[in-house]
């Protein structure tokens, strides 16, 4: 067997298997980050005169918070560390399980199709929007039939438009884009 | 007592009331057998709808929705082998067996007495634990609440299970952290709003609970390829059977009923405890209590294995109400999300609610019992029609719920810029939830957030900014002290398993020496 080593790795470190982090690792590390962040961003929180007198500001839970979440998160990393260490020399390191195998592809589709819905509710009106959201949330799932694609939206929009502004009387204000072109409004 | 049973019976069955349990019951019993989809979900997807209706209405269509759900759990865990909650996992061990043997009906048959036993049970203790414990927290002051709240939170990270007592901590803490976002109440200051405007008037519950729950939980079956599995579903859940129970068969499972009921409702009034908890408890509890032949039934098909869990999780229901309507303090993520309606209601959950809102505090109570008769007079022959609702194919069902989910939010504020922050905490949670981060906490925290900071910031004013009023009264020192323990049990129990592990290895060593010497 080749035993090729670079030379910065040392001598002892020759059979250990590639580093590979843990889920908890790799929590705890956002968490600590987020931690830090959320402290830091606390110290944009303004004061008040007089402020300095009192026992409790409005920093003053942002900056509790701040503190546990970072004593808390590292202790994770710590702990996630040490088990990731005693495995490796276990020669059972437990890694993070592999992101194929999920359908990551569909999510990120259905979340942009979310996105996309956000902005075609604000230029295009409920109606538009929510059926080309229903159509493309369908299509993206794998459902090809017409009968689905179609009858399930519109129509369904269409019942549901009238039951929000006819019997609950709710406004829906119609999109931005016709406010434009003088339609509706 | 009996003046408010009364206000509350009076309140219940008002025709829009008991059409709200109505409804209740069969949104939940059908969002609930959709495999992912918990009562948190259903009652997240429910509350944009229960913002137009009085507030009695309100809650018992939520509470409706609670048991609902919890019974279409136990229906897709026994047709499908598919929990539609956690608390409804055990029940597949046993209601899943029995349907493949062709029992389906008699399980579901089973199941729903159970729970109806357990609902009835834990009723009665509701009505009587409630209001003792609200005269008992009338003299509660500040800083009890503080402590109480704080016991509360770590209470969940504690009964979270191994391992994930850090995690739940943290994401107790993150929920804390989210719940300080936009305009301070009491200075008025901005806090971490950076500029936009949206983010003053803070994040909102329902937007929090609709991304984390219901968006994160249909998302996720995406991920993981579950609505490509619906077609062996769909062949399953058709073949029902008779639902007839023989005489011996009740009085086989009578007992196992009564006393998983009483367990489960012990176990729900304990903050962090829950439904989950208490089916496994009550299903534990009643192995070790049958005789060895009956032992070898659990797991394939026992009708004691299928009706404890049953019981159990249906009287905990109940029991988590206890310190949700009296304390104010919810102790698991669906009172939570109970707690965030009621407030948004303008009511204040907490000993005062039973003097200032003695309609919604009965009504509520009563109504669960209600949602238990009509789980079982109607949802229970309804089943083989509701189950012909999962026919529905996913592909369509998903953008549907997505849609409701969305919507819900969109037609509280009509802002869009819900709408893109419910994208990113979507995406978040599902981050969160592939490293096993638990989400209950995350919406606790949240939801006592405001509370806990009143609460504290009134306390130290009070105290003048000394921590001495964390000992200074008994009740106070007592709460603290419990959360001591609480906090302190993971790490002594760690400890005590590191222990035993050491001391093993030299047993089994000194074992075969003495063998090697004899």
């Amino acid at each position: 067997m080749s035993n090729h080593q670079t030379p910065a790795q040392p001598a002892s470190g020759a059979n250990k298997p590639p580093l590979s982090l843990n889920k908890d690792l790799i929590g705890g590390l956002i968490f600590l980050a987020l931690s830090i962040g959320y402290g830091l961003s606390a110290q944009l929180i303004p004061y008040f005169p007089g402020d300095e007198y009192e026992p409790f500001t409005a920093s003053t839970l942002p900056y509790v918070l701040a503190v546990l979440g970072t004593v808390l998160s590292a202790t994770l990393v710590i702990n996630a560390w040490r088990e990731q260490q005693k495995n490796s020399q276990e020669q059972a390191a437990p890694k993070l399980k592999p992101i194929q195998g999920y359908d990551w592809s569909t999510v990120a589709k259905l979340l942009a199709i979310m996105v996309i819905y956000a902005m075609g509710l604000k230029w295009m009106g409920f109606v538009i929007a929510t059926t080309f959201f229903l159509f493309a949330g369908f299509w993206v799932l794998g459902e090809r039939r017409k009968k689905i694609l179609f009858g399930a939206s519109l129509p369904f929009v269409l019942v549901f438009w009238f039951a929000l502004t006819q019997l609950l009387d709710i406004y829906l204000a119609p999109g931005q884009l016709f406010a434009l072109i003088g339609f509706g409004g | 007592m009996l003046d408010g049973i009364l206000t509350g019976l009076g309140t219940a069955v008002m025709p829009m009331n008991l059409l709200m349990v109505f409804v209740g019951c069969f949104v939940g019993t059908f969002i609930g057998m959709l495999p992912g989809l918990g009562p948190i979900s259903a009652i997240a997807l429910m509350i944009p709808i229960t913002y137009g209706l009085e507030p009695s209405s309100g809650i018992i269509l939520m509470a409706g929705v609670y048991y609902g759900a919890i019974f279409g759990g136990s229906t897709s865990s026994i047709l499908i082998n598919a929990p539609g909650c956690s608390s409804t996992v055990v029940t597949a061990f046993d209601g899943y067996p029995m349907a493949q043997k062709g029992q389906a009906g008699k399980a579901l048959a089973l199941a729903a007495y159970a729970s109806f036993t357990g609902g009835t049970i834990s009723a009665i203790f509701l009505l009587v634990a409630a209001p003792a414990l609200a005269s008992v927290s009338l003299s509660f002051q500040s800083a009890d609440y503080f402590a109480l709240m704080v016991l509360g939170l770590t209470a969940v990270a504690a009964f979270s299970g191994k391992g994930q007592v850090l995690k739940a901590l943290l994401m107790t803490v993150l929920g804390l952290m989210i719940s300080t976002v936009g305009t301070d109440r009491s200075t008025g200051v901005e806090r971490f709003t950076f500029g936009y405007i949206d983010l003053m008037d803070g994040i909102s519950f329902l937007l929090l609970a609709m991304a984390t729950f219901a968006l994160a939980e249909v998302v996720m079956a995406v991920l993981k390829r579950d609505h490509l599995k619906e077609e062996e579903n769909q062949t399953d859940s058709s073949q029902i059977g008779s639902m007839a129970v023989t005489k011996e068969e009740v009085k086989e499972v009578a007992p196992t009923a009564l006393r998983s009921s009483v367990l489960g409702f012990i176990v729900g009034v304990l903050p962090g405890a829950g439904a989950t908890i208490a089916a496994f408890l009550a299903y534990g509890m009643e192995r070790n209590l049958a005789k060895a032949k009956e032992k070898l039934k659990f797991g394939s098909g026992s009708l004691r294995g299928l009706v404890a869990p049953e019981a159990a999780n249906n009287a905990s229901s109940s029991g988590s109400f206890v310190p949700l309507l009296t304390l104010g303090i919810p102790g698991s993520g669906t009172t939570a999300i109970m707690l965030g309606a009621l407030i948004a209601y303008g009511i204040q959950p907490g000993p005062r609610m039973m003097i200032d809102n003695p309609d919604v505090f009965w009504s509520v109570i009563v109504s669960m019992y209600i949602g238990n008769i009509v789980l079982l007079i109607l949802n229970l022959p309804l089943i083989p029609y509701i189950s012909k609702l999962l026919m529905i194919p996913r592909t369509v069902l998903v953008p549907m719920i997505l849609f409701f989910a969305i919507t819900g939010v969109y037609l509280v504020s009509f802002n869009t810029f819900d709408i893109y922050m419910m994208v990113v905490f979507c995406a978040a949670a599902i981050g969160l939830r592939m490293l096993n981060f638990p989400m209950a906490p995350l919406l606790l925290g949240f939801v006592l957030g405001g509370l806990m900071e009143n609460n504290l910031r009134r306390a130290l004013m009070i105290s003048d900014g000394s921590l001495s009023f964390l000992w200074e009264r008994p009740i106070t020192l007592v709460i603290v002290c419990i959360t001591v323990l609480v906090l302190a049990a993971p790490v002594i129990q760690r400890l005590l398993q590191k222990k035993r592990n050491q001391s093993a290895p030299d047993t089994e060593f000194s074992a075969v020496n003495n063998e090697k010497k004899a």
